[in-house]
């Protein structure tokens, strides 16, 4: 049976880019040189792709536990880049039940509406 | 891990399979992944599957460059069972998809990593280089 999944809400900050690219071991400089990231498309450094996933799979986790664990499942597509300062607010909506899994419709957005992450997520439902 | 000459993504043929990588999460170092990504949930002595594809991902470049212009496009993870900190880890991969569009390369790194022989995260990393780093 579907359970409700709690959104997650997160501003992220330029400290947690250098601090997650410590983490991680991904140094582009997109997410870490602000002078260069300047001289991009982008005009500014952005979020790692993986970083603000991880707002998706948090709240899977609160709402299933160790069954996310051992039986989630996530497709996600990065729609639009996420930048210092923004707010994140991740959030899912049950879509189907069936073969004994619950999938729900997941996102990623910032304050100003726009979709950063789009996809879904699907765990046991037993 | 030993380090090899990395190659630009966009090079890889489909097909193309990466040399095992042999590893392990410290407490330490999931810690320090949790508290950069600023996630407070109390995972006990289990590493975050997101966490094990990052840090795999993170295993990946010592046989993969990403040239400038490169952006992760896609990510899917798959979790089969939990892994722990200090467990040994192997990680294998390979380039499940390539194709160009419009001047970029587009490849799918699908890849494994099991503990103790058994898979707990599969994972599909999709990534658009620039086809004039190939």
């Amino acid at each position: 049976m579907s359970i409700d999944v709690l959104p997650v809400v997160r501003t992220l900050t330029q400290t947690q880019l250098n601090a997650y690219a410590d983490a991680s071991g991904d140094h582009n400089p997109i997410h870490v040189d602000e002078a260069f990231a300047r001289t991009t498309p982008f005009g500014g450094t952005i979020a790692h792709g993986m970083l603000v996933l991880v707002l998706i799979a948090e709240m899977m986790h609160a709402a299933y536990g160790e069954r996310w664990l051992t039986s989630g499942k996530l497709k996600v597509r990065f729609k639009a880049p996420t930048r210092p300062g923004d707010t994140v607010t991740a959030s899912a909506a049950a879509s189907k039940q069936a073969d004994g899994t619950a999938e729900y419709a997941v996102q990623c957005a910032n304050q100003r509406g726009e979709v950063l992450i789009e996809g879904r997520a699907t765990v046991s439902a037993a | 891990m030993t380090s090899t000459a990395r190659i630009s993504i966009s090079a890889f043929p489909r097909g193309h399979e990466f040399d095992a990588s042999r590893f392990s999460l410290s407490a330490e170092q999931v810690a320090a992944y949790l508290h950069a990504t600023g996630d407070t949930t109390d995972y006990g002595v289990h590493v975050p599957p997101l966490a094990a594809v990052a840090l795999g991902l993170s295993a990946l470049q010592q046989h993969i460059s990403l040239p400038e212009g490169s952006l992760h496009t896609g990510q899917e993870a798959e979790h089969h069972a939990t892994l722990r900190c200090g467990d040994e880890l192997t990680l294998t991969g390979r380039i499940a998809q390539r194709s160009e569009r419009q001047g970029f390369v587009i490849s799918v790194i699908e890849f494994e990593i099991a503990g103790g022989g058994e898979a707990a995260v599969r994972a599909r990393t999709t990534i658009m280089a620039p086809a004039s780093a190939a």
